[in-house]
């Protein structure tokens, strides 16, 4: 009788990614000499992180075979509800302080709307999260309809800068995989799965599926917005279009990563990795040097292989 | 949850009536908006749309999550290679027509097999193949749009034909007749409510699924390089991106006409209605010099009241 | 005082009376079995008292103090424990997950504690010991357990939460008799322990041997109540079906010929050892044993359903690869899968086109001529006394046996030769079944050969000219003529010993 099999014997899903990871850093660093370089991989981080932390939200939604395709427009209305904020109240400490909080409310807000119409009204959660993305978006133009605004350097210099040593995009890679380690030791992450593997089941044996829904949907409108900030302190600025293209690559990230659309299967670990590699697929292609019309087109062509490479993965054995 | 009176349980009924509703409301707040001339304009911008989302509705009825993210890349595909083919020339027409079709037909048809052999879901596919054909498309043009349609067809798409009504209005109705017929009086037909109902039953009642759900989606590619043709016809020249802003609008058609997103029910002439409601509803905010983030707040709680009605999934207790 | 009180209790489900004034009370300690043919309501009637559904009128007592509950999460903090006949398990998960769903141990941070959950799942598992089958682990996900494996684990499931009420419904359906004797006793271990138990099930044995008492529920209503002690199968069948159904040899208008339509041979897969048989023209061949022993994994391989390693098969002396169904259907065969509304019936969808559409995919014609199609279907309406308000009506409005007509009906439309049918009377109402009896027996004097899985014992031996033995996925008797008994038949099933899990 086999001793209790732990970590290593049951296949991971996100194992696939971690090796397509590793491949991508090889031949990054294969192209670009400077690509293990600490400071360079800092600003490599720097750049994936906003895309990690929208495919960390969406993990937990599609966990419970939902998803979140508002994603992006939440990106956009935080980061420009906060530059508004900051940028309108001259910028000073108390300013900021408001803002974050302002931010990460609307984040929240906007993932209970979500929530409350897919779990509670049980509204199908393709079209009305894309409906819903449409409202957020539109919120976003109209607080702010130009690129424009700034915030303090004192901002955006924190943000690049280093907390003891370590910079400050890592300091916050690090709170979202420790948010991410102590929720899966939850009851609600056990529920979350049971709800996204047999939702029926789920709720028969009384696990309480519309709440928990719902704390999925609140989870990816709180990531949606802390990425927001994070682009703040990337970009200095605020921008209604930023978050456009995140919603469909943190789908991708999330299925690159092993996380099954249909619920159940996955977890943080794999769309971490996912999105890490959507970036660094970015890296390889541009230090490639492939002329700039291939590029393209190469691009859809692994990320669509990539895919369904994840996909298959997410079905185990 | 209240019971809605019978009337809102018929999608086509709403969505006629909102049509009446929103060219009288257009009229009084624009007069001339509902004059013969805006009409039939909007008529034809409907068409494009409509067109595009015969695909679309296909994909949806055959169930199983379907959906088609890559129509409007596959559209602009059609339309940049199908001005490129022509040149200008009318004797260029017919093998453009042919080989633009072959290949958006093509298009469709693998991702058609990702999805049925490779059991990609869909939304991961089309998402997938939007970035190939959009990939694919910057190659072939060098980012610089080229091409221009050849006069023949631009005559037939926007000149009148029969009653002062342009052609692509006629092509419209004929793609309405040849996908109602297809759906009520083939084989196929039963066979895609049949997948879309319940997939397993239709498999072991002889239903050859995969082969059906693949066409689907190379017809869906099929529609989006006809709807590029047109709009090539439409325009005259090639635009860069001109299909991207059909996708979204194309699934909103299919839901406004009472095609339901699980697939197994529904028909084409509600998503007909469905693409003219959505155009006057465009048209009207334009009119009202509504900002852009009024038309995206509209349209987003719009398909939020729809949801309410016709996109509420079944209660999980009895 | 009953500890558990139903009374009055109506629900209409659209325009279907699931319950009409049902009467039911339980008592503290004692196994209660709740018994009737479909459609008389006795699962609503759980249903209810579980939260999962909500009655129109009546009371519900518990402890003799009205009760109602919003859900099932309400019932359970009530201490009412259900085992679901779906089941409830979550396939991508393990069986320790499962067990202890919402009733995780914890640490003292909060968190889930592994460790303890592991030691309380192993401890479960023991409880059923050697029956479970090698190979089931906390860890071992659900999905790849087998049909009697997953059972237990949800009878576990149901048992983790410590209930004071338990509802029981056919949770001993795919389980074996070795199996079944564990479960009764930890039934039994149960009742000294004070706790109550509603026993749902279509064995009649069982419920002489593991109840207190017995309730039997017609249309709705209850009709009889009584200690098992003081009534007979006969008193009970007369009160579930209204008149005196004798468990007699059917009659029959059709003779086996002694032309051989299908011969299977060396047929193995996972499930299959070795099935090698006969089946004549104008013969109906039952396939009996225990359930799960291969009879309906033999059905769906012949269908092409389920992949062969090995064997052959001919057909009209002529081979068949049974590559999927439009292969097999080519050679004019048909098969109605067991489980109707996962595989037979499309709900959405109108009647014609769930009766036309086995035909169409045989025709390989394109189009539909409505009209046409209308006139070919409806001898096989008439005979099969299928009864719809039109159509175009959608199939779902139709009642349970209604429906199992429309999916015979789609493939006797297609002419079939050999007919497959996997547990067709399964939650069918009498009438509807002796409306199938006849019409199996009016296709056999036609010739047609039919190849009969039931996994009801008594229509078995009634129905079937010969009955093939199955155990263990291998044929291990053929009981013919007056073989063909009730002793007999469990006499092989046990021949070989314990069936293989």
């Amino acid at each position: 009788m086999k001793n209790s099999p732990r970590f290593w014997t049951q296949p991971r899903p996100y194992w696939m990614a971690a090796a397509v990871f590793v491949v991508l850093c090889i031949v990054n660093a294969a192209l670009q000499p400077t690509f293990l370089r600490f400071g360079v991989a800092t600003s490599n981080i720097a750049a994936f992180l906003p895309m990690s932390l929208v495919a960390v939200g969406q993990t937990y939604v599609v966990l419970a075979s939902d998803i979140d395709l508002s994603a992006g427009a939440i990106v956009s209305l935080v980061n420009v509800a906060v530059v508004s904020i900051i940028d309108g109240m001259g910028g000073s400490g108390a300013s900021v302080a408001l803002g974050l909080a302002v931010g990460l409310a609307a984040g929240l807000i906007c993932g209970v709307v979500n929530g409350l119409c897919v779990a509670f009204l049980r509204f199908q959660p393709i079209v009305t999260t894309f409906a819903t993305g449409i409202v957020f978006a539109g919120f976003a133009l109209w607080i702010l309809p130009q690129a424009g605004r700034q915030v303090p350097p004192a901002f955006y210099n924190a943000y690049a800068g280093t907390g003891l040593g370590v910079p400050t995009v890592i300091w916050i890679l690090v709170a979202a995989i420790a948010f991410a380690t102590v929720v899966a030791r939850s009851r609600f992450y056990r529920a979350l799965r049971a709800t996204g593997g047999n939702m029926q089941a789920a709720y028969q044996t009384g696990v309480p599926v519309a709440r928990v829904r719902l704390g999925a949907y609140t989870i990816s409108g709180l990531f949606s917005a802390l990425a927001g900030l994070a682009l703040v302190g990337e970009t200095a600025s605020g921008d209604p279009l930023i978050g456009g293209a995140l919603t469909l690559a943190s789908v991708t990230a999330v299925v690159l990563g092993g996380t099954a659309l249909s619920g159940c299967v996955g977890g943080v670990a794999g769309s971490i990795l996912g999105a890490f590699i959507l970036g660094l697929i970015n890296n390889v292609i541009f230090f490639a040097q492939l002329p700039f019309e291939w590029q393209g087109l190469i691009q859809g062509l692994i990320i669509l292989a990539a895919l369904a490479g994840g996909v298959v993965m997410a079905r185990g054995r | 949850m209240a019971r809605l009176p019978a009337l809102f349980k018929r999608p086509l009924a709403i969505a006629v009536a909102a049509i009446v509703v929103l060219l009288a409301a257009g009229e009084l707040l624009s007069p001339g908006f509902a004059s013969p001339r805006q009409i039939v304009t909007l008529l034809t911008i409907a068409a494009l749309l409509g067109v595009v989302a015969a695909g679309q509705n296909l994909v949806i009825l055959g169930g199983r999550e379907g959906i088609d993210l890559s129509v409007g890349g596959v559209l602009s595909f059609g339309a940049f290679l199908a001005g490129n083919l022509m040149h200008q020339q009318d004797a260029y027409l017919a093998q453009a027509l042919v080989l633009v079709l072959g290949a958006t037909f093509l298009i469709g048809l693998i991702t058609g097999l990702g999805v049925t052999l490779l059991r990609i879901p869909p939304l991961v596919m089309t998402l997938g193949m939007l970035g190939v054909v959009q990939g694919g498309l910057v190659l072939l043009t060098r980012g610089v749009p080229s091409g221009r349609a050849a006069p023949m067809l631009s005559r037939i798409v926007s000149e009148p034909v029969l009653f002062g009504l342009p052609g692509i209005l006629f092509i419209w109705v004929m793609v309405g007749v040849v996908v109602t017929l297809v759906l009520r009086r083939t084989t196929f037909g039963l066979n895609v409510y049949a997948i879309g109902s319940n997939e397993t039953a239709a498999a072991l009642a002889g239903v050859p699924v995969r082969r059906t759900r693949a066409l689907l989606f190379a017809l869906s590619g099929l529609f989006s390089g006809i709807t590029g043709i047109l709009l090539l016809g439409y325009t005259e020249y090639v635009f860069v991106g001109a299909g991207d802003q059909y996708m979204l609008p194309s699934i909103i058609a299919v839901v406004i006409g009472g095609t339901s997103l699980a697939g197994g029910s529904g028909g084409y002439v509600g998503t007909m209605a469905g693409a003219i409601v959505l155009v006057l509803l465009q048209s009207i905010l334009t009119t009202l010099s509504i900002p852009p983030f009024g038309r995206q707040v509209v349209f987003g709680t719009t398909l939020l009241v729809l949801m309410l009605l016709y996109g509420r999934q079944r209660r999980l207790r009895g | 005082m009953p500890v558990l009180e139903a009374s009055g209790v109506r629900k209409q489900f659209g325009g279907v009376v699931a319950l009409a004034g049902a009467e039911f009370a339980l008592d503290a300690g004692e196994v209660h079995a709740l018994i009737g043919s479909n459609g008389c309501g006795k699962s609503t009637l759980c249903k209810i008292i579980a939260g999962s559904a909500a009655a129109d009128a009546g009371r519900l007592l518990l402890d003799g103090r009205p009760v109602s509950f919003p859900g099932p999460r309400q019932a359970a903090e009530a201490g009412i424990g259900v085992y679901y006949q779906e089941l409830s398990l979550i396939p991508q998960m393990t069986v320790a997950e499962n067990i202890y769903l919402g009733r995780e141990p914890r640490t003292r941070a909060g968190m889930v504690d592994r460790d303890a959950l592991r030691a309380m799942s192993l401890r479960a598992l023991e409880q059923f010991g050697a029956v479970l089958g090698s190979g089931v682990q906390p860890e071992s996900r659900v999905a790849d357990l087998s049909a009697d494996q997953a059972q237990l684990v949800e009878i576990l499931k149901v048992l983790a939460a410590n209930p004071r009420i338990i509802i029981f419904d056919e949770a001993t359906a795919a389980l074996d008799r070795h199996q079944v004797d564990a479960v009764f006793q930890r039934i039994r271990a149960l009742k000294t322990q004070g706790r109550s138990m509603i026993f749902i099930t279509h064995r009649m044995d069982e419920v002489l041997e593991i109840a207190d008492r017995v309730t039997v529920m017609r249309n709705g209503a209850t009709v009889l109540t009584r200690p098992t002690t003081e009534t007979t199968r006969d008193i009970l069948v007369t009160a579930m079906v209204g008149e005196t159904a004798a468990a007699e040899r059917r009659n029959r208008h059709h003779a086996p010929s002694e032309t051989v339509a299908l011969e299977a041979d060396s047929l193995t897969s996972s499930k299959l050892n070795s099935v090698s048989f006969q089946l004549h023209c104008g013969e109906i061949l039952g396939l009996g044993g225990l359930h799960g022993q291969g009879q309906s994994e033999l059905l769906r391989a012949l269908f092409g359903a389920l992949p062969l390693r090995d064997g052959s098969i001919r057909v009209d002396g002529k081979p068949l690869d049974p590559k999927g169904p439009r292969a097999v259907m080519r050679h004019s065969i048909a098969y109605v899968a067991g489980d109707r509304a996962r595989y037979g019936v499309m709900a959405i969808r109108p009647i014609f086109e769930n009766l036309v559409i086995a035909l169409l995919a045989r025709r390989r014609r394109w189009t539909v001529a409505r009209e046409r199609l209308q006139s070919e279907i409806s001898p096989f309406i008439e005979r099969l006394k299928l009864k719809f308000s039109s159509l175009q009506a959608s199939v779902s409005e139709l009642s349970g046996g209604n429906q199992q007509k429309v999916v015979l009906g789609r493939w006797l439309a297609t002419r079939p030769s050999v007919l497959l049918l996997d547990d067709p009377t399964k939650g069918i109402d009498i009438q509807t079944k002796e409306d199938l009896y006849a019409t199996m027996d009016e296709l056999c004097s036609q010739g047609v050969a039919i190849l009969l899985h039931s996994s009801d014992d008594e229509e078995l031996l009634a129905v079937a000219d010969r009955v093939l033995v199955f155990n263990g996925g291998q044929i291990v008797a053929e009981l013919r003529g007056e073989e063909r008994t009730r002793f007999a038949l469990y006499q092989a099933a046990y021949a070989a010993g314990r069936p293989v899990a």
